[in-house]
């Protein structure tokens, strides 16, 4: 045996290695002072504590479920705030009226002969409700766990519900739906030492496995083979209010010429007083 | 230095080396180019005039609004005034932003570039107090910023009167403030700012965008602003153009046009929630057919992305400007 063995990362481990290392530590420590040695622990406990949190992303203690590890609280009750793209949001616009979204010819097409009384006969009268598009829509949120791995969004808007799966394994096969199957991950942000400080992160989805549906009320589609990305952050401004933006990327090798991101806000209601479920609508 | 000494100091030294600062930021530093894939007919050729449709407004925020008359920036003390600091959320450019150092290395400010229709704002992250109420307000305000996570939370005040949106007169007050949360991840940069204004605002006005990490930094370039005499009639006349109280005839071109109640075109808080949804249930008639409407407006395929041109065969009129032909061009051009 010698100090400087190099142990191969190729060859399998053998109980002996084990008692090498232990004999070189021994080695290699034990002519130090005890202040040396306390210093070289505090030091390493400290540089572990700043890595994992300044760059633990998506790092959680193994023993903490995904809603223990939370960095924020997105339950409770949401409501948009419909300050953006009113008139394509709040109410259905005409056959036509497409500007701002990057659709391409196909879609053009499709959204020419976009007619919602065929929707309906056909029972597709949710199209409008899809996760990609009912994330835009005139909608309140409320936000609760199912589980310990599971979060749930429901809207009233249509009576959708989206679930967020941090652990289960997603399924993919079986039929696509209106809302998908939605991964998630926390995203674990720097910052907030010590016990009793703030933590901070977001929330990170992926969609998959979409039912074909609209991305805007009036027809323009997005196809099966759509994957909708999502980053969820909670803002906490200085009066109390809270307000949860979604941003949002969705990219549909079918009918868009480019991803197509916006950012969606919700602002957080004190109770689900006004929470008012409404069927699909494919008309208004 | 003994053996054991080195070894210490070898040892320290590594660990030092692979520490990570526990309050690490995320680095803003870059052009970022806009998206426009929200209120796109604002940001790129210009909205509807009488269109305060997702405004929060006062009663006396409508009133004024309703003076404006696109004339107005062409006068020439107004051509090249700085708007609303939050304007670039409403506005076709993009932005640069980069860190100013203190001495020791660490960021005293970040700078959201402006450009020739705007100011920088320059969020200082160094503690700073807001100077008196009284202080010199700017175009671009007076901010500081912390960072809460991987998002910069900057809050604007000390700001000049201006438009908040860009062509349709919305106005701010000087005692308007701006809270802004900068968050980056990858490419994207999400902004959301929230506006109060004592005057001209019934609550905040949330605008949340999305833009893309821009290496080639080609859209936050700053022009110079230079003054010309754009409309005869005002050289030397002492005209100030406006409409006076009851006389817009823009007043109701959204209920013209789209079939729009008047107090969602007019920007009224309550018509910014779901609830109002059900109330114009049964009374709201969807216009006729887009193209034979508004042909101006229609498309959507956007070409002053700075992307290419749209996809083959794909033909759309970008409203006002002409009809865009596959690639982008003016149809008469092709």
């Amino acid at each position: 045996m010698t100090r400087s063995r190099i142990i191969s990362p190729h060859r399998p481990r053998r109980h002996g290695d084990t008692e090498n290392f232990w004999v070189c530590l021994r080695v290699f420590v034990s002519p130090w002072p005890v202040g040396a040695w306390l210093l070289i622990v505090a030091l390493l406990a400290l540089t572990l504590s700043a890595s994992a949190l300044a760059q633990g992303r998506g790092a959680q203690a193994p023993a903490a479920t995904p809603r223990v590890a939370a960095p924020v609280d997105m339950t409770g009750y949401w409501v948009a705030i419909i300050s953006e793209d009113w008139r394509w949001r709040m109410v259905t616009p005409s056959r036509g009226d497409y500007a701002s979204i990057p659709m391409n010819l196909a879609a053009q097409k499709i959204a020419d002969a976009w007619d919602p009384a065929k929707d309906e006969a056909a029972g597709e009268q949710c199209r409008a409700y899809g996760a990609p598009g009912l994330m835009r829509g005139p909608t309140r949120l409320h936000i609760t766990w199912l589980d310990d791995t599971t979060l749930k969004v429901e809207s009233d808007y249509g009576m959708q519900t989206r679930l967020f799966h941090f652990r289960t394994p997603a399924p993919t096969q079986g039929a696509k739906t209106w809302q998908g199957v939605s991964t998630a991950q926390w995203v674990m942000a720097g910052g907030g030492r010590g016990r009793g400080a703030a933590r901070y992160g977001s929330m990170k989805s992926v969609t998959t496995q979409l039912r074909p549906g609209y991305l805007r009320k009036n027809g323009v589609p997005y196809s099966a083979g759509t994957v909708f990305t999502e980053y969820w952050d909670v803002h906490t401004e200085a009066n109390g209010d809270r307000y949860l933006v979604d941003t949002n990327v969705v990219n549909d090798p079918v009918y868009l010429q480019l991803p197509f991101m916006t950012a969606i806000h919700f602002k957080k209601e004190p109770d689900g007083s006004k929470w008012d479920p409404t069927p699909c609508d494919a008309r208004f | 230095m003994n053996g054991i000494g080195a070894r210490v100091v070898t040892f320290v030294c590594a660990l030092v080396a692979f520490a990570v600062p526990a309050f690490a930021q995320v680095d803003l530093n870059g052009s970022y180019a806009t998206r426009m894939y929200e209120d796109y007919i604002e940001r790129g050729p210009g909205e509807f005039m009488g269109n305060f449709t997702g405004m929060p407004l006062s009663d006396e925020g409508r009133a004024k609004a309703l003076l404006y008359t696109s004339n107005q920036p062409s006068t020439h003390e107004r051509q090249c005034l700085p708007q609303s600091a939050g304007v670039f959320q409403y506005r076709p450019v993009g932005f640069r932003i980069w860190s100013e150092l203190a001495h020791d290395g660490s960021v005293l400010a970040w700078v959201i570039g402006g450009d020739n229709l705007r100011n920088d704002i320059r969020i200082w992250m160094d503690g700073r107090p807001h100077p008196s109420p009284n202080a010199l307000h700017l175009a671009g305000g007076f901010a500081t910023g912390t960072w809460e996570g991987d998002t910069l939370t900057a809050r604007l005040t000390h700001l000049k009167t201006a438009w908040i949106r860009r062509g349709v007169g919305i106005p701010a007050s000087d005692h308007t403030t701006i809270t802004m949360h900068i968050t980056r991840r990858e490419n994207l940069l999400t902004l959301t700012t929230i506006q109060e204004d004592p005057y001209y605002l019934t609550e905040p006005h949330v605008v949340s965008r999305v833009w893309e990490w821009n290496p080639r930094g080609t859209s936050a370039n700053r022009p110079i602003c230079n003054t010309a005499n754009e409309i005869p009639r005002l050289e030397d006349t002492g005209i100030f153009p406006h409409y006076l109280p009851g006389q817009n005839p823009e007043e109701d071109y959204m209920v013209r046009m789209f079939n729009l109640p008047k107090e969602a075109a007019m920007g009224y808080a309550e018509t910014l929630y779901p609830e109002y949804r059900k109330k114009i249930k049964g009374t709201y008639v969807p216009p006729a057919e887009c193209s034979a409407r508004a042909p101006g407006y229609c498309c959507g395929w956007i070409e002053t992305q700075g992307r290419p041109g749209g996809a083959p065969n794909l033909t759309c009129n970008d409203g006002g400007f002409g009809t865009l032909g596959p690639r982008g061009r003016r149809a008469t051009e092709q």
